[in-house]
């Protein structure tokens, strides 16, 4: 297939979805897609990249991560490329991070008071009809305030610097995504979504960080609530049809 | 009388833990409550990762806390190069968008120091 090398212009949308389109069969459609994400790959090994291991490495991993994703992507699903990609890229360094044993593990001592946490958090926060203060926490826990706050800390499993839980070992990137085909519709419109998400309650919003920016399961998201999968489910499906009409 | 909490450290992922600590810290003695304060850690988090990812990065993150009545800023800052800031298309940006949801207001500014990114949010009036 012949290629005219003009000055670079930058490629709409339509030659976009041909390029995926001929992807499975053309190579040179595919690296043309690869180049153009590049960046966004180079960006997210960056942004994960810590504890002393070599950039560079992390960078070819991102682009394993970014093949896959052009790769996997349809874009009849009406989900922004760059959104998928994240997500995939993520998952891969995730796993090489795992694999290449950088992951860091929680203290045992931090990981019984995170479980407690997330058990009384809930607890406490229907008690009160509000989400309580660290103090309230601290109190009913039996802890000091700064245990509370140590625990809260090593319970974000995910971080955009560092990782100090493993990976969920059961899912895959593609498993993140989930099923949701109605939900991933709304991706294309994140940059009008942000606003009606500051409006959700913070339980909510949390749940909606956790799931599309962190390619949390929902079971994992349970885990990290002190709730149930199902009700997990059930809020999700609540806040996206909210956010849906707020959309209109 | 707003009161000012800052902190200066060398550009690296550890230095982002302090600083993380510290806002909950802070936002806890506001009486700020767990989801907000949990909301906070990963604004900041997400903040000072962006900007130790600005290539080349700088050497030193700045952190400022300023609280007053209820409210409580963060302005993350680092001392790398202008150039290139701030990013194009911020509103479309993944950064951009897990701090807006995180928080009240962020934004994209520059201080004395280079790239930084303010985040405002303000404690949730508390029904008897």
């Amino acid at each position: 297939m012949t290629e005219t090398r003009g000055p670079k212009t930058s490629l709409g949308e339509e030659d976009e979805a041909e390029l995926f389109a001929r992807a499975a069969e053309d190579p040179a459609a595919r690296e043309q897609l690869a180049e153009r994400y590049s960046p966004l790959a180079r960006y997210l090994a960056r942004r994960l990249a810590g504890r002393g291991e070599p950039v560079e490495d992390l960078v070819q991993v991102a682009h394993v991560g970014l093949l896959s994703a052009i790769d996997r992507f349809d874009p009849s699903r009406e989900v922004k490329f760059s959104t998928f990609a994240t997500t995939t890229i993520v998952g891969e360094l995730k796993h090489h991070f795992r694999d290449t044993g950088w992951a860091v593990r929680v203290p045992r001592r931090l990981q019984e008071m995170g479980l407690k946490l997330s058990r009384l958090v809930p607890e406490l926060s229907h008690e009160l009809g509000r989400s309580p203060t660290i103090k309230e926490i601290a109190k009913r826990a039996d802890l000091s305030e700064e245990e509370v706050l140590e625990a809260m800390d090593s319970q974000q499993a995910y971080t955009a610097v560092s990782l100090d839980a493993p990976f969920d070992e059961g899912s895959s990137p593609a498993e993140t995504l989930g099923s949701e085909d109605e939900t991933l519709g709304l991706m294309d419109a994140w940059a009008s979504v942000a606003p009606a998400i500051r409006q959700l309650p913070a339980r909510e919003r949390r749940i909606l960080y956790l799931r599309f920016f962190r390619g949390q399961s929902q079971t994992e998201i349970a885990e990290e609530l002190g709730i149930s999968q199902m009700h997990v489910s059930r809020l999700l499906a609540r806040t996206l049809e909210r956010l849906r009409v707020n959309l209109g | 009388m707003a009161d000012v909490v800052a902190l200066t450290a060398p550009a690296r992922p550890e230095s982002v833990r302090v600083a993380r600590q510290v806002v909950a810290r802070v936002a806890a003695d506001l009486e700020f409550p767990y989801d907000e304060v949990d909301d906070l850690r990963l604004a900041v988090d997400e903040a000072c990762a962006y900007l130790l990812s600005l290539d080349p990065p700088g050497s030193t993150l700045g952190v400022r806390i300023t609280t007053s009545r209820g409210r409580l800023e963060v302005v993350a800052s680092t001392n790398a190069r202008l150039e290139g800031w701030p990013p194009a298309e911020t509103p479309e940006s993944l950064a951009w968008q897990i701090l807006s949801a995180l928080v009240d207001e962020a934004a994209f500014e520059t201080d004395a120091a280079g790239p930084a990114i303010r985040l405002r949010k303000r404690r949730p009036d508390r029904k008897a």
